[in-house]
């Protein structure tokens, strides 16, 4: 019952949407009603699922490099309070910095396209992975730490035994920020790169048929985009929880 | 075999010049079970850090007849994401011991047979501290350092570890350091109380315990164990009156 509330709260304001589109005669290229974005998906499926495939496609590859060289970031800046310090305010640097400012500069230093999208989309979705991943390697028991040392662990054994694990609940809460913020990244990078023709993005669809007033189209893509954001999330949740299920309370108090 | 530990004006300072521990001179005997009693603040637990080779000393040194040690700590300090058995195993484990059998005959000393998969988050307090201590004995060290550890547990768990503690003890003749808070469980358990006073942690006395070495529970209710405590309170006070 209760898990049904957020759908017929969303149905409900479809059909109001509906309703204040036919009742008032809205044209279809100053607002289309919800019926109309349904047929328009329905009609260019073929297309803007290419389009979703490519952008999905940035998304995801731009989300793995950001966790592998996240990651690594996090681990090399623990390594030493003198690295943290140096190094970390680039980081932050990194995240304050609006991606849409430093795209024209990457579309003229990097040809190939796919490459600015996955520089963009890795700029935006990185932080997230090196600052909680960060913390959870600072936050590791200290008993743990002294029992690692009594038995003479050497660094890879703590870090891959004691410090990776003990981080795992800290790195998946920050993979949840970034899986969206690899998608923002990645739709912003083609908007800004005005990526077009067969290889584009659902974004520069998106695009494309605003400029041709098919609002209905471009809403299609918008629709599609944002149920991508939500899959992501919870595939994102679902990795969290599968991965936590045995040990972390974050995972238990859910089951 | 077995260890003993000579400690030769070992002192430690805190950076703040906060003197923890006074130099301090210390014998313990091979096979011997000795406590270290004080209030909160007299160096006992740094102290035993020490011996564990977990902190360095400021001054004087420590020295073990033998490397192999079993620390456990206040709290179990289990690893979450492990099993009991894997946790037990880690000792062996970081020596490149993959074989698990010994972990899993360490567990069964405990009494914690058939608990090989659970997680920590399963186990009780009691259990936890259990898997804590299969996993101190599991290198078969000839010192085991334990600081505190049924601290946080219930009176009636505490008197159950205390005497599978001292049953193991007893079969296996380990060196004990058993730092505790508890004049009571330091009297039960130990044939030697070496009290503590703070500001500077230093020993203020050294109580030879007066019992039988098979200590059965039934003791607990004794009066020669009642006299045995008046003993160390006494010892205590005067410390602290000295200070």
């Amino acid at each position: 019952m209760m898990r049904a509330l957020p759908f017929a709260f969303g149905l409900l304001l479809l059909i109001l949407w509906e309703a204040v589109v036919r009742l008032n005669d809205v044209p279809p290229y100053i607002m289309p009603g919800p019926l109309a974005i349904l047929i328009a998906l329905k009609d260019n499926a073929p297309d803007l699922l290419a389009g979703l495939a490519v952008t999905l496609e940035v998304t995801f590859a731009a989300l793995i490099l950001a966790v592998v060289t996240g990651v690594l970031i996090a681990v090399l800046l623990a390594s030493s309070p003198a690295a943290e310090r140096t190094f970390f305010p680039y980081a932050v640097f990194l995240q304050v910095t609006p991606i849409v400012t430093v795209a024209p500069f990457i579309i003229i230093w990097v040809s190939n396209i796919f490459a600015v999208l996955l520089i963009l989309a890795w700029m935006a979705a990185i932080f997230p992975i090196i600052s909680n991943t960060l913390l959870g390697l600072k936050s590791v028991d200290g008993n743990l730490r002294a029992l690692f040392r009594l038995y003479g662990a050497n660094r890879w054994q703590t870090l891959i035994r004691l410090s990776l694990p003990a981080c795992l609940p800290y790195f998946l809460g920050g993979l949840r920020i970034s899986g969206g913020l690899a998608l923002i990244g990645t739709v912003v990078a083609e908007m800004v790169a005005g990526t077009s023709g067969t290889r584009s993005g659902l974004a520069g669809r998106l695009l494309e048929a605003s400029y041709r007033l098919e609002l209905a189209t471009a809403m299609a893509c918008f629709a599609l985009l944002s149920a991508s954001g939500l899959a992501i999330y919870a595939l994102m949740q679902m990795l969290s929880r599968r991965l936590l299920r045995h040990w972390h309370e974050s995972a238990r108090l859910e089951n | 075999m077995t260890a003993g530990v000579t400690l030769r004006g070992v002192g430690k300072t805190f950076a703040a010049g906060i003197e923890a521990v006074a130099p301090t001179d210390l014998t313990i005997a091979p096979g011997s079970f000795v406590s270290l009693v004080g209030p909160s603040g007299c160096g006992k637990s740094t102290l035993l850090r020490m011996i564990a080779g977990l902190a360095a000393p400021t001054i004087g040194t420590v020295e073990r007849t033998d490397d192999a040690v079993g620390f456990v700590f206040q709290s179990p300090t289990l690893m979450p994401w492990a099993t009991a058995l894997a946790n037990c195993a880690l000792p062996l484990r970081l020596a490149g011991n993959a074989d698990d059998a010994r972990a899993t005959e360490a567990l069964k000393r405990v009494g914690l047979g058939g608990f090989e998969s659970v997680y920590p988050h399963a186990l009780s307090g009691g259990m936890q501290m259990r898997v804590s201590i299969a996993r101190a004995i599991v290198t078969a060290p000839r010192l085991l350092l334990m600081d505190e550890p049924f601290a946080a547990l219930d009176e009636i768990t505490r008197f159950r570890l205390n005497d599978d503690l001292l049953a193991l003890w007893q079969q296996n003749r380990w060196t004990v350091v058993f730092v505790t808070h508890s004049i009571r469980e330091a009297v039960f358990l130990s044939e030697r109380v070496v009290v503590l006073a703070p500001r500077p942690g230093r020993i203020v006395a050294d109580v030879k315990i007066d019992l039988p070495s098979i200590r059965a529970p039934a003791m607990r209710l004794s009066h020669a164990f009642t006299d045995q405590c008046a003993r160390v309170n006494a010892a205590l006070s005067a410390g602290e009156d000295a200070a």
